[in-house]
């Protein structure tokens, strides 16, 4: 029973979303490619959403599109929220290896990313007056991922529901700490690179003189 | 393999530059200054010019000798213009043309006989309803009303009321009077609004006072203010509004402007009769949107409109005197053209005083050129012109082929693919309308003409478009009974 292949495995926790992972991790299911490749289809979603959806939704001007706020807003932050989580479970003994963590929240934004993807094809067809199908769709795809997200926590750490929601709210609270960290590192570096910058102006100056 | 491509690229850039060269010539030739204007991201992009000065017109050509730091000029009901010749003492009429002198008004005789001389008038403005001239004789401190024949029927001299400071002097800069004869004054030295006149000359109050924006700074203050008492209080900088410098009337409704040192807000405003700001809480610009600095001279040109004027088809004309350019908009407040620069050659301005239009001429009285410079409306000047007016009215349809005129001209014009969209879409064109909504960047359009295109489409696909959902529906119903089947 439950003898499923790694790809029938995406279809299942998607369609069993409250028992799905459970069955997974007892199964020992579950590819790390199958989910990269997720994280990656969610970044292209986000990308296509901006820049490929029918003329009358579009909000972002193709003179101000700029790559790094979708890798930021897509990779980064899964990647914020793997770490966060690992580092916050492994304190509140969690179960999950950062490696389970990763293929468990990927399988969880499928509904999400095909959300975005549907949308996408109905912008071309649908006007701004007909959007609420458009938002009923998201809202749809949003909650599944959520609830999906939830159960994933909680079968790759072996949780209780209230255990699961405390990890869930650590989980952003360290994003956030995380984010922040990197942004305070980022414009450190920065500062370094000009205060050398401006050195190597300095010396050019004084060698020619 | 990188040497030949970078070779080619070479030759590219050096024909690219060739071919551009003529072309930008011709686009700027004419004026001493580059014509812009700006796209909707509110960058500057070269533009073709509406207007192009034609001539410059000197008091001696008009027979009454140079003009001396004149001040004010005005067009009357009859195509006559009004000098005010401030340095002259004195105010020169002139035929429609600016060729020929009329009369040089200098001395009026007052109600009792007497004769009066003026001193350095600074505004003018004939009442189209009743002919009456109205004189802001500045340096004798009062606002004279005339007849034709030079009979003063009123005289204004600052009031004896409680709202008027009485230590504040008199100050007449700019005069009109509206339909009813009531007579705003703008006063030097006084920032809440223009004293307002009943037609008998008596004091009425303050009109459409400019208000202080509540900025970070101004409220810092006055929480300080709270706090300090006796001599610092009094050393401490007011909020004090920024004071109107020019204003002009079109029908019932008063525009003024304000060319304020330290406040950038309510630089140009549209009054009711009631005093209300019918542009307010819209986001308008008037002028540059960035000011620039010039290194070489140590100054900054930021937008300084000192006067203002409505043209016969409501176009607004803003007058910046730090960089020497009338900015046009048409009566919805779409920037048309910018015209005019500092500089020494005709078409460019010294210190540009007021300004005057009719539907074909703008006209700029440059107070230290002392001369007055006619500007005439181009060729692309007239199609934007028609296309913007019949567009304001609602008829993109009609506005359609000026439009194309002028994207035919200037295809930097975005104003014209809005136009062209608008007007493919009342016709009916949606996949036109598609395309140049695209263009001016409009998705609200855009969206109107997708909606057309789409029951169109629906129209005339809709048997294929059964047969395909009918067709689909049976392979997926077929192919779930065979696997059904199979199990």
């Amino acid at each position: 029973m439950l003898d499923l292949t790694q790809r029938q495995w995406v279809g299942y926790t998607v369609l069993h979303p409250f028992e799905g992972f459970e069955d997974m991790r007892w199964k020992k299911g579950g590819s790390l490619k199958i989910a990269m490749l997720i994280v990656l289809l969610g970044f292209f979603a986000a990308v296509a959403h901006d820049r490929l959806c029918g003329f009358q939704f579009r909000t972002v001007s193709s003179r101000d599109f700029s790559i790094i706020p979708y890798i930021a807003g897509t990779i980064v932050v899964f990647a914020a929220w793997v770490t966060g989580n690992w580092s916050v479970c492994t304190l509140l003994d969690g179960e999950g290896t950062m490696r389970n963590i990763c293929i468990y929240s990927a399988y969880s934004l499928v509904p999400f990313i095909t959300q975005a993807y549907i949308n996408v094809l109905l912008s071309h067809i649908l006007i701004r007056e007909e959007q609420i199908f458009m938002q009923l769709i998201t809202l749809a795809g949003t909650l599944w991922s959520v609830i999906m997200l939830c159960s994933a926590v909680r079968a790759v750490h072996q949780y209780t529901l209230g255990k699961t929601l405390l990890a869930i709210l650590l989980t952003i609270a360290a994003m956030a700490v995380m984010l922040c960290l990197l942004v305070l590192v980022l414009s450190l570096l920065q500062q370094i690179w000009l205060f050398i910058c401006t050195i190597y102006t300095e010396l050019t100056y004084r060698i020619r003189v | 393999m990188k040497n030949i491509i970078s070779r080619l690229i070479m030759v590219t850039l050096v024909f690219l530059i060739i071919c551009a060269a003529p072309v930008n010539t011709a686009a700027f030739g004419a004026e001493p200054y580059q014509t812009y204007n700006y796209d909707k991201w509110g960058e500057a992009v070269p533009s073709q010019a509406g207007y192009t000065a034609e001539r410059t017109v000197t008091g001696k050509e008009l027979g009454t000798g140079e003009f001396n730091s004149p001040k004010d000029i005005f067009r009357d009901e009859n195509g006559f213009f009004y000098i005010a010749d401030s340095g002259n003492n004195r105010i020169i009429v002139t035929d429609f043309e600016l060729r020929n002198t009329v009369k040089v008004i200098s001395s009026l005789t007052m109600a009792d006989g007497e004769k009066t001389e003026l001193s350095s008038p600074m505004g003018v403005y004939v009442s189209p309803e009743t002919g009456l001239l109205y004189i802001a004789d500045n340096g004798n401190s009062r606002v004279l009303v005339c007849d034709s024949e030079e009979n003063v029927t009123a005289e204004i001299t600052k009031p004896d009321s409680e709202i008027y400071d009485s230590e504040k002097p008199f100050m007449p800069q700019r005069v009109l009077a509206d339909r009813a004869g009531n007579i705003y004054v703008i006063l030097g030295s006084i920032t809440s609004g223009a004293a307002m006149f009943s037609s008998s000359g008596e004091f009425l109050g303050f009109y459409g006072a400019n208000k202080v924006r509540p900025t970070a700074e101004i409220i810092s203050n006055y929480v300080r203010n709270i706090f300090t008492y006796g001599e610092k209080r009094k050393k401490k900088s007011r909020s004090v509004p920024s004071g109107i410098t020019g204003f002009d009337i079109d029908g019932d409704f008063i525009f003024t402007c304000s060319s304020s040192k330290t406040r950038s807000n309510d630089t140009v405003k549209k009054l009711n009769a009631a005093g209300d700001n019918i542009f307010d809480g819209r986001e308008l610009t008037f002028g540059d949107y960035i000011s620039v600095y010039d290194e070489t001279e140590n100054t900054s040109y930021e937008t300084k409109i000192c006067d203002i004027d409505i043209s016969g088809d409501g176009n607004i004309n803003c007058l910046d005197y730090t960089a020497g350019r009338v900015f046009q908009y048409d009566e919805d407040c779409n920037l048309l053209f910018i015209t005019g620069g500092i500089a020494e050659q005709t078409g460019g301005f010294e210190r540009p005083a007021a300004i005057e239009s009719d539907t074909e001429h703008l006209y700029v009285l440059d107070e230290k050129k002392n001369y007055i410079t006619v500007f005439t409306e181009t060729a692309f000047g007239e199609a934007v012109h028609k296309a913007a007016r019949l567009y304001n009215e609602g008829r993109y349809e009609e506005a359609l082929s000026p439009w194309q005129e002028v994207l035919r001209l200037d295809g930097n014009y975005r104003r014209a693919y809005i136009g062209v969209a608008s007007g493919l879409l009342t016709k009916g064109d949606y996949e036109g309308a598609m395309k140049y909504a695209k263009l001016a960047e409009l998705p609200s359009v855009y969206n109107k003409a997708f909606e057309g295109y789409r029951l169109n489409f629906l129209r005339e696909h809709f048997a294929m478009l059964c047969l395909c959902a009918a067709a689909v529906t049976g392979g997926i119903v077929l192919l779930v009974r065979h696997r059904k089947k199979k199990r």
